[in-house]
């Protein structure tokens, strides 16, 4: 090694060991994402603001941020989307700048700008560029120009309010194609939507979509999009820094979703061609490009099964999902966001990813668990966490902020725990994420884990042959609970026995003690009770010997 | 273990009482029935099974229990099964001796935020009729009529939080 070679090697290391992009930073976010964020800051010796509702004031990112600031009661509207009371927060604490994880302020243009108004540094892309990719047209509009396929649709705000314009815009159907969907230019998770199979649903179809997005986002503009089907929905990370660089750090894909809400992650995406992966990576940094974004963004595509990619939107904000980008790539994505913003270029090892992105070595999933009830419906099921247990072990990841005895509130996102799994290839990550799912324990509260047991052991997933319309037919929640009903009808009147029988031989334990998460496992249940016994829509893939080692 | 005079029993207790188990709580749905078990035959082979908390013995006798098989969370009353027949006697002498069909407590199954209240005392519903929507989790969840009644009462208002049992509407 030459001496340039060591002081060039010095100075990388000197970069990130004895300074630090910011002294002190406030996380305007709760759950999982800042803690997430809190322990990347404390990796790099940042000191950390949180904040908090009433409902939060005993949660984990509240115990483990340096400071806390109480923002307002539990709803959300009067706590965690309070711009003033955040920027007031950072400025009282003396925070250099703010992070906005995830959801809540993160992609408001407003909050963006008035952080920056405020002399603080806001953690993500400029509010200029929020503005534009948060509207959808702008952002189909900006795809385009820059040559990116977009979704056949409209590209300009539909004038719901004229009727002398509604023969145009059934004809401008027509050319689009049935069935299409109505979306709202705000519009986000679902909002504002709505399918519409024939010309004659479509004035209802517009109105009532309008409607519902200037409720929402208090802009109702609308515009078509023609519905892609069966598609897969896979979307690129990206990462630009202030002087214009942008890469691509692999994609994900997140096919498997409920509602337009996302289940299950995992990169690299199945089945793409080595050709495809690259066009996909590029058509990515030139829309991004054509954004002039900065920071951390995604891009969002289809794949169609004439294998052809179109332009959904982007997204500037860290994602739910990045962890599993960050299993493959090695990278910190929070602590690249916070270099990027405190000026420093893209850094060499970030540079390093992009390339070897491109020809992964590696494959990372993940699975989100959330406090919903799959036997109705995915009904929300917030109450007080009993015994909490998260799996661990070699290549597993868990993001979380729960703890045993914690209360879910009913007034943030059902999402409780994201469990990732990582290995040299897509079949060793979904055997770790079997192994991980079976060691997951939670009482207390219905949550989504049966759905996700038997997801990841059905042969459509563990095949690669998923799409965007895959729950739709494969989940009866219902009959899959009562499955299971007789045992434990079996198990508890079991547990009432044992406690009789140990208080009468003097044991320790009296009846009437409560006890968390004692696992028991017998192995004299009725073959014909067995999950994979019956003609059921969901197929056990045959490994049920691992699971049967697990608990003990 | 089974030696050659077959499967070895287990201490002195040589036939252990059957025992009834009925879901109950955020665990009760339409339909359910009463199963009656033995004790000592609870096989969960292939499943992931916790045991949460196991509660303290009511007057009459029962107990319940909270168990998760393979990510199902259940609630479970469990009490003998000899019990349970004196109790359902008792409970059928005292039906027929009183006015069948008693008023309705419509309970909140998830806590949450009342959004709207569809219906005022001295209402009449249809059966499958809104009767208000709970909004948990950023969603709404209507609840509706499960018979058809006159409403008494309805004891929150929009607005108003609500525990898991706390009562929503009376059906008369």
């Amino acid at each position: 090694m030459t001496a340039a070679q060591r002081s060039a090697g010095r100075k990388v290391s000197l970069r990130k060991d004895s300074r630090r992009p910011f002294d002190r930073i406030l996380i305007a976010n709760r759950g999982e994402i800042a803690v997430r964020i809190i322990r990347t800051c404390r990796d790099l010796g940042i000191e950390t603001v949180a904040v908090f509702s009433d409902a939060d004031a005993d949660a984990l990112h509240v115990r483990t941020a340096d400071t806390a600031v109480r923002l307002g009661p539990a709803p959300a509207a009067e706590s965690y989307l309070r711009a003033d009371a955040i920027i007031e927060a950072a400025l009282g604490t003396g925070a250099q700048a703010i992070h906005p994880g995830y959801g809540f302020l993160s992609e408001r243009a407003g909050f963006a700008r008035a952080v920056t108004d405020a002399g603080l540094v806001f953690v993500g892309p400029r509010s200029d560029a929020i503005e534009a990719l948060g509207d959808k047209l702008t952002a189909r509009r900006t795809a385009q120009a820059a040559g990116v396929p977009v979704v056949p649709g409209t590209f300009d705000a539909i004038k719901v309010e004229r009727p002398d314009g509604v023969a145009a815009i059934v004809a401008a159907a027509e050319g689009i194609g049935f069935p299409l969907f109505v979306k709202a230019s705000a519009g986000g998770g679902g909002r504002g939507m709505r399918r519409v199979a024939t010309a004659t649903e479509l004035p209802a179809a517009l109105s009532a979509g309008s409607a519902e997005a200037a409720a929402a986002f208090g802009d109702g503009a609308v515009y078509l999009e023609r519905e892609v089907r069966p598609a897969r929905h896979i979307e690129v990370q990206l990462l630009g820094d202030a002087d214009g660089t942008i890469v691509a750090l692999g994609e994900r894909d997140c096919s498997i979703q409920r509602r337009h809400q996302k289940l299950v992650e995992e990169s690299p995406a199945p089945g793409l061609t080595p050709d495809e992966r690259i066009e996909l990576h590029d058509l990515a940094i030139r829309a991004a490009r054509a954004a002039r974004l900065h920071n951390a963004a995604t891009a969002e595509f289809l794949f169609d099964t004439d294998r052809r990619f179109w332009f959904l939107e982007v997204n500037a904000r860290l994602q739910v999902e990045h962890g599993v980008t960050e299993l493959i790539t090695d990278l910190d994505l929070v602590a690249e966001q916070l270099w990027i913003a405190a000026g420093e270029p893209l850094s060499a090892p970030v540079l390093a990813a992009a390339v070897a992105a491109r020809s992964p070595t590696r494959h990372a999933i993940e699975i989100r668990l959330a406090a919903e009830d799959p036997s109705r419906a995915f009904a929300p099921s917030p109450g007080r966490v009993g015994s909490w247990q998260m799996p661990s072990g070699p290549g597993v990841r868990v993001d979380t902020a729960i703890r045993a005895g914690e209360r879910v509130p009913p007034d943030y996102d059902p999402m409780i725990a994201k469990i990732m799994t990582v290995g040299p290839d897509r079949t060793s990550a979904i055997e770790r994420m079997r192994r991980a799912l079976d060691e997951v324990q939670v009482t207390g509260i219905q949550t989504t884990l049966p759905f996700d047991r038997a997801l990841i052991r059905d042969v459509a997933f563990t095949t690669g042959e998923i799409s965007t319309d895959w729950v739709d037919g494969h989940w009866d929640g219902e009959a899959r609970r009562l499955d299971v009903l007789p045992v434990a009808a079996g198990v508890a009147a079991g547990a009432v026995f044992d406690g009789r029988a140990a208080a009468s031989g003097g044991g320790r334990s009296a009846p009437g003690d409560t006890r968390w998460g004692r696992v028991t496992l017998r192995d004299d249940r009725d073959p014909s009770l067995r999950k994979d016994a019956g003609g059921s829509a969901w197929r056990s893939a045959g490994r049920r010997a691992a699971s049967d080692r697990w608990p003990r | 273990m089974s030696g050659p005079d077959g499967p070895a029993t287990k201490g002195p207790n040589v036939a252990p009482p059957p025992m009834r188990v009925t879901t109950t709580g955020a665990s009760l749905r339409p339909g359910d029935q009463p199963r009656t078990v033995d004790p000592t035959d609870a096989g969960a082979s292939g499943s992931t099974v916790v045991i949460g908390r196991i509660g303290q013995l009511d007057r009459d006798g029962r107990r319940q229990v909270e168990v998760v098989v393979d990510g199902w969370r259940f609630e479970l009353l469990v009490e003998d099964e000899a019990r349970a027949v004196l109790r359902e006697r008792a409970s059928r002498d005292r039906t027929s001796a009183g006015a069948a069909g008693g008023p309705l407590e419509i309970r909140a199954i998830i806590p949450g935020r009342i959004a709207s209240v569809a219906v005022a005392p001295g209402d009449t519903v249809e059966a499958g009729q809104t009767l208000l929507a709970v909004e948990a989790m950023k969603m709404q969840n209507e609840l509706r009529a499960p018979r058809a009644g006159t409403v008494t009462r309805v004891p929150a208002g929009a607005g108003a939080t609500v525990e898991v049992g706390d009562v929503l509407v009376v059906l008369g």
